[in-house]
């Protein structure tokens, strides 16, 4: 068991407070899964030739080293220490693809993590509870257009901070999972083959970067949900966001839940019914569904959900 | 907190100001006592209230509750004032739960007696291993319906998603609206003038003329009780 929220502010008003109550969703879920807690948020976008990088690891880390490398590489715009062992980094474009110069930094310095590369996105993420994450990278007083959050137990593989979700592939991609994925060695070696540096033992990574080489080849996100629901075996709600996009895939067994919270000025969705009575803008008339088996909904996180993509009779 | 309104002579629980573990011991105590009704206000999605609840007290959630709502209950009388989360009345002996909204996955999971009724809709797996109870849905069931379900009755007045019936032993379902596809071993047979009584027994309370809808009944076809080579594909993609 795993919990999982996301969350769209369609208002300025919504996106104020967007970290703070993504923290409020996501607490009541810590039965769920207690051991690490993660949470992404789209947050104001750097320049467009500027990429913001998102840097975690032990406080001993030679963390001046780390800048200094940045420095020889790309343009060092910034440097901000966000907490103890939390940095982050925005830098000019590298000569390489996302991916390649993260693998490239974690090289040079074992034990550094990056939960996240991208424009907009911010991923925050440790062993321990939300309210712990809450306070030491202050999520609350962060606005931000949409986000992510997972609460995690460790089924599959080691708990640490690379472990904990949300994973995140190339620039913008994050994904949160709740479930197994039962064909991960095969779904491995595929994206092995395909020249995939995976960073850790987790079968939710597997997520992150299939759906960064779906995108990459030129697919839609609907697209690439379709087919994950094909090459993917196992139990598994996926929530997956990108700079312009939140959506949700549920596997063909309906294994794992989800209930989603629609509002003209909110989209909420979460792994239980009762985390959302938490948000303070709770509202017992909004659209409440549960998405069905083998069902992808999929929203603009300024527009919404297209009418193209309304649920389907036998959902509740 | 335990307080007689003074609108109504019900007793009522507020979830706001228990655990669930009170709640419950609250209930149980209640109706050993014989108190005949009670009303449970701020349910917002809790989980576990009202499991193993015995004796005939009628309770009333006066909102949406979350999973096992009614588990290994014996001969309470529910009725939920909004939706239930998974496994509602999961195990049940005996009584009723009554849904006025719908129910997620796994409605009625395992129960041996009694009834469920959800007014709206129920999520994938509805009856599941039903053993002997009654499951009324008057909405659409979602995804393998009554799977391995060994005795009772499901009654699915709205559509059934696919899967429908998937390596049932025994016992009935009815579907009054439109049928996705059956599951290994689940086959129509030909509905009786006792099946349309049943029927009438069991929707006439909820408003609904089984007479209005073309209900069809599946059973078992217990070709999957023995196995037989050349029946391999069917347990193949029996899962």
């Amino acid at each position: 068991m795993c919990g999982i929220a996301g969350m769209i502010g369609f208002t300025s008003e919504r996106r104020a407070t967007l970290g703070q109550q993504l923290v409020q969703v996501i607490e009541p879920l810590e039965g769920r899964g207690p051991d690490s807690c993660g949470v992404g948020l789209y947050t104001a976008a750097v320049a467009p030739d500027q990429w913001k990088l998102m840097l975690q690891g032990d406080v001993t880390l030679a963390w001046s080293r780390v800048a200094d490398w940045l420095a020889t590489q790309v343009p060092l715009h910034q440097w901000d220490g966000v907490s103890e062992g939390c940095y982050r980094a925005v830098i000019g474009i590298p000569d390489r693809p996302a991916d390649a110069f993260k693998h490239a930094l974690r090289q040079a310095f074992p034990g550094l993590h990056i939960p996240s590369a991208g424009r907009s996105l911010e991923i925050y993420k440790e062993v321990g509870s939300a309210s712990q994450l809450d306070r030491r990278v202050n999520l609350s007083q962060r606005p931000a257009s949409h986000g992510l959050a997972h609460t995690r137990m460790a089924t599959e593989s080691v708990v640490n901070t690379d472990h904990a979700h949300p994973f995140s592939a190339g620039l913008d991609l994050a994904i949160v999972h709740n479930g197994q994925i039962s064909n991960y060695h095969k779904l491995k070696y595929a994206l092995e083959r395909r020249g995939v540096v995976l960073e850790t033992e987790n079968d939710s990574e597997t997520i992150a970067h299939y759906l960064h080489l779906q995108l990459t080849l030129g697919f839609s996100l609907e697209a690439a949900l379709a087919q994950l629901l094909k090459d993917f075996d196992g139990t598994y709600t996926i929530l997956v966001a990108t700079s312009e996009k939140l959506a949700l895939v549920r596997d063909r067994y309906a294994a794992k839940p989800a209930v989603v919270y629609e509002k003209p000025d909110q989209v909420v969705i979460a792994s239980e019914y009762h985390c959302l009575t938490h948000l303070p803008s709770f509202d017992r008339g909004a659209t409440l569904i549960e998405p069905d088996a083998a069902e992808i909904l999929v929203w603009s996180v300024t527009t919404g959900r297209p009418a193209a993509l309304a649920l389907s009779p036998a959902s509740v | 907190m335990l307080d007689t309104p003074a609108q109504t002579s019900v007793l009522s629980l507020d979830c706001a100001q228990l655990t669930t573990r009170e709640l419950n011991q609250r209930l149980k105590a209640l109706a050993t006592e014989g108190i005949p009704a009670v009303r449970i206000l701020n349910p917002e999605g809790r989980h576990n209230v009202a499991v193993g609840l015995t004796g005939p007290i009628q309770v009333t959630i006066e909102g949406s509750i979350g999973y096992y709502c009614g588990g290994l209950a014996d001969g309470p009388t529910l009725e939920i004032l909004g939706s239930s989360g998974w496994s509602l009345g999961e195990n049940l002996m005996n009584g009723q739960i009554l849904v006025r909204g719908n129910a997620s996955a796994c409605a009625a999971a395992s129960a041996h007696g009694g009834r469920v009724i959800v007014l709206g809709n129920a999520g994938p797996r509805a009856g599941i291993s039903l053993k002997g109870a009654t499951l009324v849905v008057l909405g659409n069931v979602s995804y393998s319906a009554a799977f391995m379900m060994q005795a009772g009755r499901l009654i699915i007045a709205g559509d059934a998603g696919p899967n429908l019936g998937d390596s049932m032993y025994q016992g009935e379902i009815f579907v009054g609206g439109e049928l996705t596809s059956l599951g290994a071993d689940a086959c129509e047979t030909e509905i009786t003038d006792s099946d349309w009584q049943t029927l009438e027994q069991e929707l006439l309370p909820w408003g609904l003329d089984p007479h209005s809808r073309s209900f069809k009944k599946i059973v078992c076809a217990g070709e999957l009780y023995h196995f037989k080579a050349k029946d391999w594909s069917k347990w193949k993609d029996a899962y």
